[in-house]
């Protein structure tokens, strides 16, 4: 009996490391994507090269964590609840990786776009960046909480962000045809406002997966179906 | 305590007495019995020996009357074994009786015994056979027998009456058990409910018990551990209100986490800084609190090299604070039990001040600088020659000049400002009249008045309840205010002044512009020097960035404040709060005025 109490206590901690682990990756894209936007609007270098150097960081702890998930699957063989966390834990990882790469990505566009002169103040891109952050954070406290809810209102907030994304859109549009000169500055702004549109993307799948976590159905591609 | 103490008691009693008086039964039984039998031989024996001594003849004619006389049943015997005469029934049905073991005895012995079941007579039988004749020449036996049943009434009789004495003993053994147990229990009962009472936490008084043996003893003892043990108590919950007061009351915030690493504790401070009840953060893990890498790093920092650490920390998503957090080990009663301590210290305040600082220098030398690089700039030129041309010379000294002025407007600005910092300008608070204090305002500025074409809308007018406060600086702040306002309104603008009385006992004079307006972000920052909300724009009209920090502090100084409202295009209306004055004050006023003259 005490034995058992104690790898049961043991298999507890484990779990708890798995939510500790995808919350840290979730803060750290945050923090990547929050220095982006800074690294943008003070056109800090320094800054933006260090979001680049420490994506490898992300990659590492996605790399442990699914090994971890996957000899916890193995040695423990969870069932039901359990089972449904650790392999959504697998995915989430996964996609917190990705947000990683996008939040490198886009900081080296930053550091292109820093020898340009600016062709107008940002205002939307720190905005889809507030609002992405909010995301990745909401559906990680949806994982935390196992709280539907929030998913729901990633879900909505998705929405803002593509249409955010397809206001920008246009306006660099009538940038690029008053300016041909402008095209190559407006093309960069329109890649970071793509990539953080997919960041939003891979945030509701998250909010999607703590939905079938937490009550065992898919929500995912409803509008397909 | 199912089996009570009395129960206890009474079977121990009741089992002693028991056991004595069954012990002594038997060996009273057995040796009485034998006695009894011995006297019953023996006397039958010297029976036997006197019948002995008749010739045979006698014997069985009187066999009966001697049998009648002796009490048993008489038999002769021949020497061959054969029944001669039996008292009791015919001789000739009665079988050799030779090998029975008393004539056996007798037989050799002259003499014999024994005793045992008779068949014939359904009863326990003693018999004596005595030899008659010599042994050499045996001619018969003497044989008696009589019933044992004499002795064994006797004995159960004996028997009976210890029977009886059983049940006295039984009886009074209850008896002493009830009261021994009644004697023993009544202090222990009370001793079990006094640390009843003391289990429950209800520590109070003592115990009470009389006797001297081990149990007075052991309550005494318990009375003594009680003591202590409530000393110990009050003086660790005097500790535990004390730490508890400490730890509610500090503005830091702090969080306990458990062995598991999750919140076991926060304070009031720590909800303060993080809007979360403490009902929610606990149970959680740092991450899961607060989604911050640097604090999580810091977390496992600690973890590794369990030394304090420290380190400055921005938390929070839409308005982060500096907060410096200090981790630090509190270590548990077991070796493994380490419970974690976070001081999270509130830092903006101070470094909102740091940043005020470093601003004011670095204004303060952009400030002069400027109009000295004009001075030195045109210094050089007319060296350089432009000193031949007069016209050009008169128009730089007049540049010089507005510059050498600014630079004296900033110097007396910044005097005045640290004088009233500092507390070291006297005010010389007196009954003032708004309207008095305006006029003279209105006159220094007419000329640029008309110069914009403003309008000028004042209501207020002798009606106006007189305020308390020193003429001159009232002088100052409405010309700051007022200056401003023309500035920022553009031709043609219009500017309001108005009173209204306040809060309790303040007056509040509004000067209403249509000017360009602040953005609502700014206004909380106004008050800082040098501060200006459109750089470039505020210089260009000559203005040294610390008029509204002046007003400010005057303000302050007057026992009023200072209120700012504007919408971005349309206008910004300041509302200063002045006391109002009371006649009840002219004495009181009086002797703060003399005491103000005397200050320097």
């Amino acid at each position: 009996m005490e034995e058992k109490r104690h790898t049961s206590a043991e298999y507890e901690r484990e779990l708890q490391e798995i939510k500790d682990r995808l919350l840290y990756m979730g803060a750290l894209t945050e923090k990547a994507l929050e220095n982006g936007s800074v690294a943008l609007l003070e056109r800090n270098a320094e800054l933006a090269e260090m979001i680049v150097r420490e994506d490898d960081k992300l990659d590492q702890l996605d790399v442990a964590l699914e090994e971890k998930c996957i000899r916890l699957l193995a040695l423990r063989q969870p069932a039901a609840r359990d089972l449904r966390f650790i392999t959504t834990a697998i995915k989430i990882t996964g996609h917190l990786e990705r947000i990683g790469d996008m939040a490198a990505n886009i900081a080296e566009k930053v550091l292109i776009l820093n020898d340009f002169p600016q062709i107008k103040p940002y205002v939307d891109l720190p905005r889809m960046v507030g609002i992405v952050r909010g995301m990745i954070r909401k559906s990680l406290d949806a994982l935390v909480r196992e709280d539907i809810e929030l998913s729901r209102q990633v879900r909505e907030e998705d929405t803002v962000i593509d249409q955010i994304n397809d206001q920008l859109f246009r306006e660099l549009l009538t940038f690029m045809m008053e300016d041909p000169r402008k095209i190559q500055v407006c093309l960069y702004i329109m890649q970071i406002s793509k990539s953080l549109e997919r960041i939003a993307d891979h945030a509701e799948s998250i909010a999607d997966m703590v939905v079938y976590m937490v009550t065992g159905k898919s929500v995912r591609h409803k509008s397909f179906s | 305590m199912k089996i009570r103490l009395f129960y206890k008691l009474f079977i121990a009693f009741a089992a002693i007495g028991f056991l004595t008086t069954l012990i002594t039964e038997f060996l009273i039984e057995r040796h009485l019995r034998s006695g009894l039998v011995r006297q019953v031989e023996m006397e039958m024996i010297s029976e036997a020996d006197i019948i002995a001594l008749m010739p045979m003849e006698k014997i069985m004619e009187q066999g009966v009357a001697l049998s009648e006389r002796t009490r048993s049943r008489l038999t002769l015997i021949d020497f061959t074994g054969r029944v001669i005469k039996d008292s009791e029934s015919h001789a000739a049905d009665l079988d050799n009786h030779l090998n029975r073991p008393e004539i056996q005895q007798a037989r050799l012995k002259g003499k014999g015994s024994s005793s045992r079941y008779s068949q014939s007579l359904q009863a326990e039988m003693f018999y004596v056979a005595v030899l008659i004749g010599d042994q050499k020449q045996p001619k018969g036996y003497i044989r008696l027998s009589r019933s044992l049943q004499e002795v064994n009434n006797s004995i159960s009789a004996l028997r009976k009456s210890i029977m009886q004495g059983l049940f006295l003993v039984v009886f009074l053994s209850l008896l002493i058990a009830l009261l021994f147990s009644f004697g023993m229990i009544s202090p222990i009962r009370k001793l079990a409910a006094f640390t009843e009472k003391i289990r429950t936490g209800k520590i109070s008084g003592q115990i009470r018990i009389q006797s001297r043996d081990e149990i007075g003893k052991l309550a005494d003892n318990i009375n003594e551990m009680v003591e202590v043990l409530y000393e110990k108590i009050r003086k660790a919950d005097e500790e535990k209100r004390k730490l508890e007061a400490v730890f509610a009351g500090m503005s830091e915030g702090v969080a306990v986490l458990d062995t598991e690493d999750r919140i076991e504790s926060v304070n009031r401070g720590m909800e303060e800084l993080t809007g979360q009840t403490a009902a929610n953060m606990t149970g959680m893990t740092i991450l899961e609190a607060f989604r911050n890498v640097e604090l999580h790093d810091l977390l496992e920092r600690f973890r590794k090299t369990e030394t304090i650490v420290c380190r400055e920390i921005l938390l929070g998503e839409d308005r982060p604070v500096t907060m410096d957090v200090t981790i630090s080990g509190m270590r548990g009663e077991t070796s493994n039990g380490r419970k974690t301590i976070l001081v999270f210290h509130d830092m903006t305040r101070l470094k909102m001040l740091e940043r005020i600082r470093t601003d004011f220098v670095a204004n303060v030398t952009h400030e002069i600088r400027t109009p000295l690089t004009a001075i030195l700039g045109f210094v050089e030129t007319l060296e350089q020659g432009a000193v031949d041309d007069k016209s050009k010379t008169l128009e730089f000294l007049q540049i010089i000049r507005d510059n050498a002025l600014r630079l004296n407007r900033l110097v007396d600005d910044l005097l005045i400002l640290s004088g009233i910092e500092m507390g070291e300008i006297g005010l010389h608070p007196e009954r003032v009249t708004p309207v008095e204090a305006l006029e003279r305002v209105l006159l220094l500025v007419e000329a640029r008045i008309s110069e914009k074409k403003l309008k000028i809308l004042n209501e207020i007018n002798e009606k106006t309840s007189a305020i308390r406060a020193d003429k001159d600086r009232l002088v100052q702040i409405l010309i700051n205010i007022l200056d401003n306002a023309i500035k920022f309104t553009p031709f043609g603008g219009e500017i309001a002044v108005s009173a209204s009385p306040g809060a309790e006992g303040f007056l509040i004079i509004r000067i209403t512009d249509t000017g360009v307006g602040i953005p609502k972000g700014e206004i909380p920052r106004l008050g800082e020097r040098f501060y200006r909300v459109d750089k470039t724009r505020s210089r260009e009209m000559g203005g040294t960035g610390l008029g509204l920090s002046i007003v400010k502090h005057l303000m302050k100084a007057h026992g009023g404040w200072i209120g700012i409202d504007s919408t971005l295009g349309h206008g910004t209306t300041v509302s200063l709060h002045f006391p109002i004055f009371r006649d009840s004050e002219l004495c009181m006023l009086q002797g703060t005025i003399e005491e103000n003259r005397i200050a320097p």
